[in-house]
Formats: structure tokens, sequence, C-alpha cells
């Protein structure tokens, strides 16, 4: 019989995976009344999702060199069969995962939900907006336009503006003087190798102290 | 914190979970309806809105106005409100790097600032003013980001009206609220809402003043060729400019005559296959942006040559020279330069003489060139410019000189019988329905 097969399957499973206990603590769990304010962090999660897959689709056609950059968005953008889509997608997520995440940042301190037992979760979720802002300035980069170079070219004289170290954080992070290759190569490893693994990390970190806590509960009077 | 406190806040915690939710399905099933609607409307904003074409990156063009992604123009507003402090406002570091570096540390450490166990709303009013004068400050920002600090005319007043909205009112405010908090305790939840009220009213204020007196200046708007016959036909037209001169409409010149300073230089067919094969895209878009001193090419390139082209543009033009002459390459379906006249149809300067006279004309009928000052770039200037403008363009006379030169009729002085105007264009003649267009737009008196 079907069933049985499937029930051995999953007792199977189960006994080797522990289906049943993840079911216990990561889904059924009871939480205080939420409302739509508490989407927020799932809605980031899910925009970081997105761009994570679209940025991977991207990147079989990109070329990070200032000879092809340009070229190779414009092939994206006009012969890759729904490249478009999937480059106006990364595009308008990139913005929307800054407002969203900011947003989740103002609810959680509106609400005062960083405060005991929340703490380490708040200072973890400050990184994933650093992070997020981060993944913003390098992204911007990599079409090669003159918007991006230029905005780029400003961006990089402010952070070498800081006393002393400015030189050193300008040269580190444009790789020499002046934008260049260095500068985009740069970039694009940061932008799809070392912030998305910081992310990564601190998402998982994120998401085990909510589990481990709860979600907070929206404060009244007692509070 | 007390262990006290702690077991207390536990302990309502656990309270409100009894009359809470479930995280499967509850949650989870808001949580999807967010992630749908946010991906559909992303979906239509890739569709309906796109993605905002820009030429490509020109490390040449220092005229070009940097402008940062949209979520860093409130700091950079910041930057340029700060720089009109004196004396402190030239401390560059200070805004970049002091401010925002201690803005961001607060905001790390605040669960290690604001201790206090207490979480509702009315017992918080000195954390969220603060929070909300810095947002609605950040959002102001964002908004006058493209209004300057010093007008046109030199008058400082809307710089004034930001500085008052973006900075001091905020800074009272921050002020107004240490003080309340200190003097009278308990008692400044009331104080300090209507201080931020108050505040808030104040920077919208200034910013809308702001926002009303401004005129922003019209903004040119760059199409972008994205298509591959767009940039054949983008690359057609900055050739027609720059290039003709000297290279000849099919790039087949030899030798060149007529141009001042390189008159009868010898140079390569560029059209040939000697060029083409040989000579790759990148190559020939170095050659155009640096020019060849010896065999008399000039450089064409931003930083070489105030009137040159822009990375973008150098790369039109190779791809025009490509799919035109290289017979390796095959170019798609080009829209004719102008819509084909019909039996009696009347043609018009902007739909039919403009881009011939763009494509065949300009290149030397523009400032700065040797053409008797007859300059072709706009209907204007076709009309009345030149030594001989009252003789060039007559309504509905077949003996107007252009006609006559673009039909291989010279003109001459009858005095002297001295050749005053050449056949046009010098080197090739035009098309004969071309020429038919010219004369039935001056048979029809020349219509815009």
């Amino acid at each position: 019989m079907r069933s049985t097969l499937w029930q051995k399957l999953f007792s199977w499973l189960d006994e080797r995976l522990g289906l049943n206990d993840a079911y216990k603590n990561l889904l059924d769990r009871p939480e205080p009344k939420g409302n739509w304010w508490n989407t927020l962090g799932s809605a980031s999660l899910f925009l970081f999702i997105l761009q994570a897959v679209t940025g991977i689709f991207l990147t079989v056609y990109y070329t990070p060199s200032p000879d092809h950059a340009y070229d190779s968005i414009q092939y994206i953008m006009t012969e890759v069969q729904f490249g478009w889509l999937v480059r106006g997608i990364h595009h308008w997520s990139a913005s929307l995962m800054v407002i969203v995440v900011f947003i989740h940042m103002l609810r959680v301190f509106f609400t005062a939900s960083y405060k005991y037992p929340r703490e380490l979760t708040w200072l973890i979720g400050i990184g994933l907006l650093l992070l997020t802002v981060g993944m913003g300035f390098t992204g911007y980069l990599l079409p090669w336009h003159q918007m991006a170079y230029w905005a780029t070219t400003v961006g990089t004289q402010i952070a070498g503006s800081v006393p002393f170290a400015g030189e050193f954080i300008l040269k580190s992070l444009r790789g020499g003087p002046d934008l260049s290759a260095l500068t985009l190569q740069r970039f694009f490893a940061a932008h799809i190798w070392i912030l998305p693994a910081l992310l990564v990390a601190l998402i998982g970190v994120h998401l085990y102290l909510i589990i481990r806590h709860g979600e907070s509960h929206f404060p009244d009077k007692e509070d | 914190m007390t262990d006290e406190t702690k077991k207390k806040i536990n302990a309502k915690y656990e309270r409100e979970l009894l009359h809470g939710e479930r995280f499967w399905p509850d949650s989870l099933f808001k949580d999807a309806i967010v992630a749908l609607g946010i991906f559909i409307f992303l979906v239509l904003l890739a569709t309906f809105v796109g993605v905002h074409d820009s030429p490509k990156a020109d490390p040449s063009d220092t005229s070009y106005v940097p402008r940062p992604e949209w979520y860093f123009l409130f700091l950079f507003k910041f930057l340029a409100l700060y720089g009109q402090i004196p004396v402190f406002g030239k401390i560059e570091w200070v805004a970049t790097v002091l401010i925002p570096g201690i803005a961001i540390g607060l905001l790390t450490l605040l669960p290690f600032i604001d201790k206090s166990p207490q979480r509702y709303y009315a017992k918080r009013a000195m954390p969220i003013a603060i929070m909300t004068i810095m947002v609605l400050g950040m959002v102001l920002l964002t908004m006058t980001a493209d209004v300057p600090t010093v007008a046109a005319d030199g008058s400082g007043l809307l710089g004034n009206l930001q500085t008052v909205a973006g900075l001091i009112v905020p800074s009272l405010a921050y002020i107004a609220f240490v003080g309340m908090a200190y003097t009278l305790k308990e008692n400044a939840v009331r104080a300090i809402a209507w201080t931020t009220a108050l505040a808030a009213a104040l920077m919208i204020g200034f910013t809308a003043a702001t926002l009303a007196l401004y005129q922003p200046a019209a903004v040119a708007v760059i199409e972008i060729p994205t298509t591959l016959a767009d940039q054949i036909v983008a690359g057609q037209d900055l050739y027609s400019v720059h290039c003709v001169e000297c290279h000849g409409d099919d790039g087949k010149v030899e030798e060149i005559t007529g141009v001042e300073g390189l008159e009868g230089k010898k140079i390569s067919i560029i059209s040939s296959k000697d060029v083409l094969y040989t000579v790759n895209d990148a190559s020939m878009a170095e050659i155009i942006a640096y020019g060849r001193p010896d065999s008399g090419m000039n450089p064409f390139g931003k930083a070489y040559n105030p009137e040159g082209l822009t990375r973008s543009e150098i790369d039109y033009v190779v791809t025009f020279m490509r799919y035109t002459w290289d017979d390796r390459f095959e170019a798609p379906y080009i829209a004719p330069l102008y819509p084909p006249l019909a039996e009696g149809e009347v043609p018009s300067y902007s739909v039919h003489i403009e881009p011939i006279v763009k494509r065949y004309c300009i290149s030397c009928h523009r400032p700065g060139k040797d053409n008797n000052n007859y300059l072709m770039t706009s209907y204007e200037e076709l009309l009345t410019t030149g030594d001989n403008a009252s003789h060039n363009l007559i309504s509905n006379d077949p003996t107007s000189y252009l006609l006559q030169v673009i039909q291989q009729i010279p003109i001459t002085d009858p005095a002297s019988g001295e050749e005053l105007i050449g056949v046009m264009p010098p080197n090739k003649a035009l098309k004969p329905e071309i020429v038919e267009v010219f004369v039935r737009w001056v048979q029809a008196g020349m219509p815009k």
C-alpha cells in the first residue's frame, strides 16, 4: 500500500533526521499575538534569499572587468531570456531590502524589543543592517556606468577622510590611488563572497536567537 | 538588572504566550502573504519601470556630477550643510567620520545604554523622541538632496533654510530633550512629546519652504541606445559628425582633401578588410580615443579633445563600423533614416530633413569649421545663418543655393565668374531620393 510506504520512508528519515523534533522545536512554537509589523524580519530574509537567487543567475553572464562589465549587463538586459526580469528584480529588491531592514530596525526600536533577553539579537541585527548597506554600496559599482563610477569615487573619497588611517582605507578600498579594474574586482569579490558569507553567518545566529527567546510581545502599560 | 526583574519579565512573556498564536501556521501565513506581495511588487517594478540606464563609465569625464545611491543621499546633504558652518565646517572628518560613527556606535550599544526594563511607549519618551527626530531628519535631507545650498544667483537663502531644517532645529531639540530629562525627571514625558511635535513641525515647514522656493533646472534626458540596431544608428550619427570630414561617409577615403591642417594626408581605408580584419574592437576604440599622431588621426577621447566622445560613444562608432563594413558581421534590421515619402507627401524638417542633415551635412556645417558660416544644427540656423543666408533657402524657388549645390551645380559669382560655393557634399553626391526630399521641402516652403 502506498501510504505505508510513505509512512515507512518518513519514519526511516525521522529516526535519522529527527523530523518530528524539528517540527516541534522550529514550527509548532507558541508566539505572542503578533501583528503585521512582525513580518518585517521574515520579509528581510525573503528579500535576502531573492537577492541571492537572482544574484547567482546574474553571475552566469556578468563579467567583472572594466572592458566587459557594462557590455555584459547590456547583454543580460537585451539578449538573455528573462535577463531583464532577473536584473530588474535584483536592482529593485536591493533598494527595497535597505528600506525593509531599516524599518524592521525601527519597529524593534519603537517596541523596545532590544531589551532583556534580546540584547544580542539587536547587536547582530545592527551588523546585518550595516552589511546590507555594504552590499548596496559594493553592488552599485558593478554595472560600471557613469553613475556607479562617480558615486563610488565620491563614496570611497569620504571613507578616505578618516584622520590618519584615511589614505590606507582609501587605497585598500580602491586597490590603488584611483578607481580601476582592481576596484571593480574587489567590490565584486566583496559583493558575491565576503559580505554574503558574513550575512549568512549572522542571519543564522539571528534566527537561532529569535527561536531561543521567542518573538517579543507588543508592550502594554504593565511593561 | 536584578534577577527579580528578569523573573518578572519572563513571567510576563509566559502569560503573553498563553493568549498568543502558533508560529506555524499563524505567523508563517502572514509572512508568506507579505513575501508574495513583495515579489509581485518587484516583478511589476522590473516590468513597468525597469532599470534606469546610464552611459558607460568614463574616468576622463570629470564634468560628471556624482550622486550616490539614494540611501546615502541624506549623508551627502548632511555633509554639504555641515560644510556651511564657519570654522568647524572646514574639518571634514567631523561630519564624514565622527558624527556618523557616534550615531552608529550609539545605535549598536543601545541595549547597554538604555538599561531600564521599561518597554511601554509613555515610559520611553526620550529615546523615542530622539529616534523620531533623527529619522525625520534623514527623510527630509533625502528629499532636499537635489536642492543646492548656494543658488545659481549666489543667494544663500535655500542653503540657510535647509541648515535650519536639517541641522539647527534637530540640534536644539536634542539639547532641549536632555535639559528636560534632567530638570523635570519623571514629568518630562509631556514636555518631550510637545517639543518633538514642535521640532518636527518646524523641520517639515522649513523643508516645505525650501522645496517650494526651489526651481529645479531642466535636466536633459540622455537616451541610451540599448539594442544593437540603436547602437549602430547612434554610431552612424556620431560617425557622420566626427569622422566623415576626413574618412568620407563610406570610409573609403585614401587621401584627405579640404580639411585644414591635414590636406593631402594619406590615410588607411578604414572600411577595408585590411583594417577591419587586423584591428579588434578594443584597439579600434583605443585608436579613436588616443589618436595616431603619425598618420594624421586626431584623438577623439574626451580627455584629449574637449569636443570629443565618451567611452560609450566610441563603442557605438566601433559597432557601427563593424556591422556596416565588416563582412563577418551581419547587421540587424535598421529603420530607414527617414520615412519614405509617398506620392505628393510634403516632407517636414523634424521628420525628414533633420536626420538627413545630421548624417550628411553637420560634420562641416557646425561651429568651428570652414563652412562660410552656414550652420545647420537647428531649423532656425538652417534658414538664417551663413554668408549667403538670403539665397540659401528661398520658398518654392528651385534656384535656392542649397538645392543647386546638392544637384551638383556650383554657384558662381556672376560678376567675376569665380566659384562661390562648390558642390555639396564636396566628395560624394547625395542619392537622388534624398535630393528629391530637399526639392519637395523647398517647394512646400520649408515646413518645420
